[in-house]
This record gives structure tokens, C-alpha cells and sequence, in this order.
């Protein structure tokens, strides 16, 4: 059997397989109009992610000079939508307030603040969305430490230390040889200075969440459509008679799978580009390393057709092949790292997320496009790629050549 | 020419304890149009399809010009066409897309395919219709069109699976003239069916029933395996007359035929004299009998309903 000849016999089934989907022209509008859409919802979505605007109020039971220059502080602050609220004197109540939030300034808190013991303040949240209040918590405490950090505190608490200090403690100090005095200066300055953390950040220097999810939007929608397609194309065949047809044909189970992949394997990457395009355009998004990405795209979608083929394969009819598509994708969406690093997963759950293309798509592309990875970080997740499209679509063909039809 | 297309031997399959075919052994010369009859579930089909390669035999064998028809079921693809009984080409590809897909997929040479679908639709009276989505064709164009699918690489062998089955009489006509037209060529057709008109066109027909093959015989050797003539009667009223005769003593079954009662009986000529005798039913009216050559009808009538004590041909 020559080159030519297979190659015929696969242009034939491909041809064949594009008129399906070039004929029906509901599937082509939801081709063609769907990706640019989610895309940009999507985009606008994920563009910013910081919490702006919850509502929040300010009890302050300390009424003080201090206590009012915090709360100015934080009304400064876009994390939160600050409101005067009546204080009852009890746990304010979250929901009768309106608010996502409440942080009340104890009574007597500038007082113990100068006697060096500052009382706690008190923080409420809202908890149902657990990663929200986790994320208003840490904003807020940050914001404490600037106030901290601001020179009033300063006085407030080294001030009156120093002021307490019998005077006898100077003269000591003074009388101190010069190497002394030095190593005690600093063993003060670190006893009141705060420590502080020279960040610079690295791959993604924005922290523009958008770049990061880039590929979580593409993999999502691409994985979604070749999947859902795909599973139809060998169901619908046995669904209508035709795949007898078909196998009575001397075309070998190869170049059937492949010529149902190809058209579609265009379709994918066309709809890629169009993805990436409003990505880029829309939202500023950029992309490094254009070849290696094509390879990451590349394989992921022969991985992502596969596996629908193997659905379809293995079911009789198109609904059950739709309904074991949704299955396959519904834990690929909060499990691929798509759109939250699949680090916050348990390690158990890691495992299971680990065998869904997507995942593999995800880190390879954030790889090379955010952190301008070389290939030998990317390797192994190509070659899981490439594994899968191995396995998936030659599995369909087995379950093909096994067939009862 | 001398050895046949298609052998088989013991070939049986079972779902579960259903047994489909039944140990099937016979063989088919080349050029023959084999009729293969029997009544709805006898085990047609599921022959067919194992000779195509589509169902994996229990057990036996079948052999398509020397080569396993399970084993070999990769070689032997392109040297046969095969009609389904279902209509199953792309609805939404038009004729001649549906042509050039199959060209391709059995690897019609680019140079041979144009032309070799030009005579098919001309062939099939399609060309007028070439551009047309196959699903919007009527039924007998649409068995036209697969049967000119299953024959874009002009295989030797044709099988198919009642392929005239709600078609109107036109179209059977005509595709009954292009198998005759291909049989004449050297094409051999093994073709199922339950319309008696068509086996008679056939150089040979097997009778199956319960996945058994009963006999097989050319058309007028199995007509000419009744005993004697049959006996028909003409009565009035008719419908009335059919049921008294067929619970009447020494009568098997009776059939309408035109307006007369025809009777299966194992001796008719003894009936008929007693009857002239004395004739057993007062409420009805014996106007005349004549004997009647069997026809194919008889002959499907008798095998498929198991009458041996009319005929004097042997089992296969």
C-alpha cells in the first residue's frame, strides 16, 4: 500500500467529514460565533480578579484621634466600599448591616496601644465564599501594617519607651566605647524597625490575571468543542446504518479516525487563532515563543479529538455520546488548573487532575509563554500530549476493528 | 469460471441460545443471481452480514473467491459491494458526493473515477439528480444511489440485503433490470428477498428457515418438485369457502389466487373425487376446478411452512 493511495483514502473520508459539519449550519454558527464570544466574556471576567468595592463599615468604640486616622486610612483603600453604620453594641449582625465585612475598633484602643499592649481589633467576615474573606482578610491585614509602618505609630509606641527610660541608661551609653555603642544602635533599630521585603516579580510582572488565564480560556473552549464534536462522529455514523457501510469499505480503521480528525483538527486551530487573536487585540494579552505554543496547541487538540473519538467509538448512539462528553468535561473545569492553580488541589485530587489534557495544555503553555520556558520545561507535558492523542485515537480504531456493527 | 465465488461451511452463529444461522453449507458459482428467501428473522441477514465481514461467525467457515470471510474480512473488502437493508448513505452529501466518497474509500484510481461515475448515473437515471442531497431523493432513487455506491469499484461480487423492500413496482422493475444487466456481465449477486416475482429472476434460489438452509435449487426445479399440479376452486362466496376448506379434513392451507381458492393438500385428486361425491358444505357454491402449474409463491409457501408431504425433492 503506497503513500499515495492512503492518502486518498483519508482525503476521502476527510472531505466527507468537513461536508457534514460545512452543511449544518447551526453547528457552524456555534463554531464560528461561540469562541470569540466566550472569549471575551470570559476575558472581562477574569481581567480583574482583585475584590474592588465590598461593602464594609467601620465600628469605632475607641473614638480617638488614632482611631479616626485609620479609619481614613483604610476608607482610602478601593478593597472596600466603606459605610457609617449604627453601632448596637453587640457582634454586629453582617447581613442586617449590608455589609461583607465589619471591623470594629475596640473601646480604650489607642490607650492600650500606649501602654505597649495593643488590643486586637476585631475583624468580621462574611465566610460563605470561603477564598473572598480569605482574600479581604490578608488585604486588610496588610493595610494595618502601612498604618503601622506610618511614622505616628512610630512615635506612639517607641516615643514614650524612650521617654520612660531612666536617664542614667544615656549616660551609660554615652560612656560606652565606640564598637559598643554601634552594636547596641543596631540591636535597637532592629528591636523597633519592621522588616521589610525588597519584592520584584518575576514572569508576569503585571500580576495581570488575564495573562495567566489565557490559556485556562482557550484550552476550555477548544476542549468543549472538539470533545462534544467529535463524540458524534463515529455514534452518528452507527446511529444511522452508515458506519456498516463504512466498514465494508477496504479503508483501514487508521485512516478513518484520521480523516475524521483532520477536518476538525482545522476547524480547532483556526478557532485558536481567533482566540489568541482577541486575546492579544482585546486585552493586551502577549504571546512568546509562537512555535513551541503551535506545538502545544497542536497536540493538545489531536489529545482533546481523541479523546471524543474514543467516546464515540465506544457509544451507540449520539445521546449517549453526548452525555459521556459532559461527564469527561465536567471535572476537566475545576480540576485542570484552568483557571486556579492546581497547587490548591489536594494531592489525591492532583493525581486525577493530572490525567486531563487540559492540565498538561495549561502548565506547558503558561511555561512557555509567561515564564519563556525552554522545552526541556516543557517536555513532559508534551509528551503527555502526545501519549494521549497516541492512545486515544488508537484505541478508537481498535474499538472500531473490534466492532459488531 | 469452475470454482465458486462463495463457499460455506457449517457456518453457524448464536446470540445467547438464538441461533441465527444454523450450520449453513453450500456454495455459489460465478455470474449466478442467488435468490436467498425466507420468511422475516429466518436468518438472512445475519448471513449476509457475516459474509460481508460485519458479524464475527460462532463457528464454521465462509469463504468469499478463497479467503475467510472473518480472517481475511480486510482482503476480501474490495471484492464486493454491498446494499444494506437500511438506507445507509449521507443524507446531507449529494449524489455525487456520496459517489466520490465511496471512489475514494475503495480506492478508485483518480484517472478511473470520473468517468466510472459518469456511466453509473447514467446507469441509474441519477444524472439529472447528481447535485441533489441524497436525503432529499425519493426511496427508489435512494436505493438507485447505494446501489451504484456498491458499485463504484465494479467488485465481481454484489450482495444485497432486500433491496426492493417498499420500493414501488417501477423501480423494482428497473433495478431488477440493472442486476440482469450485471449478472449478464459476469457480476455474481447474492441478493435477500420475500417477494416471490424476484426469486423466480433468480439463477438459484436457498430456502432458509430458522437459520437452516432447506434447499437450494434453480426456480424451476424447485417448481417442478410438487407432486402433482394444485388444485383450484372456484366458489361462491369466496372468503367464507377459504376457511371451511382450510379446516377440512386432508386440506393443509388454502390460499386466495385471483379470485379462486387454492388448495395445499397432500392428495388433491382424492379430495377432489370425493368432493364430487359429495360436497361437504351446503352453505357454498362449488362452480368449477382446474389444475394449476406451482409457482414460486407455492414454492416459498410449501418450504417455509414445512408441507414435505408435497414435495418429492430432498432436503439440502
Amino acid at each position: 500500500m503506497n503513500l499515495r493511495s492512503i492518502w486518498n483514502a483519508i482525503r476521502s473520508v476527510a472531505v466527507k467529514e468537513f461536508l457534514h459539519v460545512w452543511r449544518d449550519k447551526r453547528i457552524l454558527a456555534l463554531i464560528f460565533i461561540l469562541p470569540p464570544f466566550f472569549t471575551l466574556l470570559f476575558g472581562y471576567a477574569f481581567e480583574a480578579t482583585e475584590l474592588t468595592g465590598v461593602p464594609a463599615t467601620i465600628i469605632d468604640r475607641d473614638r480617638t484621634e488614632q482611631s479616626a486616622k485609620l479609619a481614613e486610612l483604610l476608607g482610602k483603600k478601593k478593597t472596600f466600599a466603606w459605610k457609617t453604620t449604627k453601632d448596637t453594641g453587640a457582634d454586629p449582625d453582617l447581613l442586617r448591616l449590608g455589609v461583607g465585612a465589619a471591623l470594629v475598633i475596640p473601646r480604650d484602643w489607642t490607650s492600650t496601644l500606649e501602654a505597649g499592649t495593643p488590643a486586637p481589633l476585631q475583624l468580621f467576615l462574611d465566610g460563605t465564599d470561603a477564598t473572598s474573606a480569605e482574600e479581604l482578610e490578608g488585604r486588610l491585614r496588610e493595610m494595618l501594617g502601612d498604618f503601622q509602618g506610618q511614622e505616628n505609630v512610630q512615635e506612639l509606641t517607641v516615643k514614650p519607651l524612650l521617654e520612660e527610660l531612666p536617664p542614667e541608661i544615656f549616660d551609660v551609653l554615652k560612656n560606652q566605647p565606640e564598637a559598643n555603642r554601634s552594636k547596641l544602635k543596631v540591636a535597637f533599630q532592629k528591636l523597633v524597625q519592621p522588616w521589610k521585603t525588597d519584592t520584584r516579580i518575576l514572569y508576569n510582572p503585571g500580576l495581570r490575571f488575564i495573562d495567566y488565564v489565557t490559556p485556562g480560556i482557550i484550552g476550555l473552549i477548544l476542549q468543549l468543542l472538539t470533545v462534544t464534536l467529535m463524540a458524534c462522529t463515529i455514534a452518528r455514523e452507527r446511529e444511522s446504518g452508515t458506519l456498516a457501510q463504512l466498514i465494508v469499505t477496504p479503508l483501514r480503521r487508521m485512516e478513518i479516525v484520521i480523516g475524521k480528525v483532520l477536518p476538525y483538527l482545522g476547524i480547532s486551530l483556526f478557532l485558536i487563532g481567533v482566540t489568541i487573536g482577541v486575546a492579544h487585540f482585546h486585552f493586551g494579552v502577549h504571546f512568546r515563543q509562537p512555535l513551541m505554543l503551535g506545538i502545544i496547541c497542536l497536540l493538545f487538540l489531536l489529545c482533546s479529538l481523541g479523546s471524543g473519538l474514543l467516546i464515540s467509538a465506544f457509544c451507540h448512539t449520539q445521546t449517549q455520546a453526548i452525555q459521556f462528553a459532559v461527564f469527561y468535561l465536567l471535572p476537566v473545569f475545576p480540576l485542570s488548573g484552568a483557571f486556579a492553580p492546581i497547587e490548591r488541589l489536594p494531592d489525591g485530587v492532583r493525581f486525577v487532575s493530572e490525567i486531563f489534557p487540559l492540565t498538561h495544555f495549561c502548565e506547558a503553555f503558561r511555561m512557555a509563554n509567561l515564564r519563556n520556558a525552554d522545552f526541556s520545561f516543557i517536555a513532559g507535558d508534551l509528551l503527555f500530549l502526545a501519549v494521549g492523542a497516541i492512545v486515544t485515537c488508537g484505541g478508537a480504531a481498535w474499538i472500531l476493528s473490534r466492532t459488531d456493527a | 469460471m469452475s470454482d465458486p465465488i462463495i463457499v460455506l461451511q457449517n457456518l453457524r452463529k448464536a446470540y445467547g441460545s438464538t441461533i441465527a444461522a444454523n450450520d449453513l453449507t453450500m456454495s455459489i458459482p460465478r455470474g449466478q443471481i442467488f435468490g436467498f428467501l425466507g420468511a422475516n428473522g429466518a436468518g438472512k441477514t445475519t448471513t449476509m452480514r457475516m459474509l460481508c465481514g460485519l458479524t464475527k461467525p460462532t463457528s464454521g467457515h465462509g469463504f468469499i473467491e478463497g479467503l475467510d470471510v472473518w480472517t481475511d474480512r480486510y482482503r476480501i473488502r474490495s471484492k464486493f459491494g454491498y446494499v444494506a437493508q437500511k438506507f445507509s448513505l449521507y443524507p446531507d452529501l449529494t449524489v455525487t458526493e456520496n459517489l466520490e466518497f465511496f471512489g475514494g474509500a475503495f480506492r478508485v484510481p483518480h484517472e478511473t473515477l470520473a468517468p466510472r461515475l459518469e456511466t453509473l448515473l447514467a446507469q441509474m437515471d441519477l444524472v439529472e439528480k447528481r447535485d441533489e442531497m441524497a436525503g432529499q431523493l425519493s426511496g427508489g432513487m435512494k436505493q438507485l444511489l447505494a446501489l451504484a455506491c456498491a458499485l463504484v469499484h465494479s467488485p465481481p461480487l454484489l450482495f444485497l440485503d432486500e433491496p426492493t423492500s417498499g420500493l414501488d413496482p417501477v423501480h423494482r422493475q428497473q433495478l431488477w433490470n440493472l442486476l440482469y444487466e450485471l449478472g449478464t456481465n459476469g457480476t455474481t449477486i447474492f441478493v435477500t428477498t420475500h417477494y416471490m416475482d424476484e426469486a423466480e429472476r433468480c439463477t438459484e434460489v436457498g430456502f432458509v428457515r430458522e437459520g437452516r438452509l432447506l434447499v437450494k435449487e434453480t426456480p424451476r426445479r424447485l417448481k417442478e418438485s410438487f407432486k402433482s399440479k394444485l388444485l383450484e376452486l372456484e366458489i361462491e362466496p369466496v372468503m367464507p369457502a377459504l376457511a371451511a376448506l382450510r379446516n377440512a379434513p386432508g386440506v393443509l392451507d388454502a390460499t386466495l389466487r385471483s379470485g379462486r381458492a387454492r388448495l395445499y393438500a397432500a392428495e388433491p385428486g382424492r379430495l377432489l373425487a370425493d368432493w364430487q361425491r359429495a360436497w361437504p358444505f351446503p352453505d357454498l357454491k362449488w362452480i368449477s376446478h382446474d389444475w394449476v402449474e406451482p409457482d414460486m409463491e407455492d414454492v416459498f409457501k410449501a418450504w417455509s411452512q414445512g408441507y414435505a408431504e408435497l414435495l418429492d425433492l430432498p432436503a439440502a
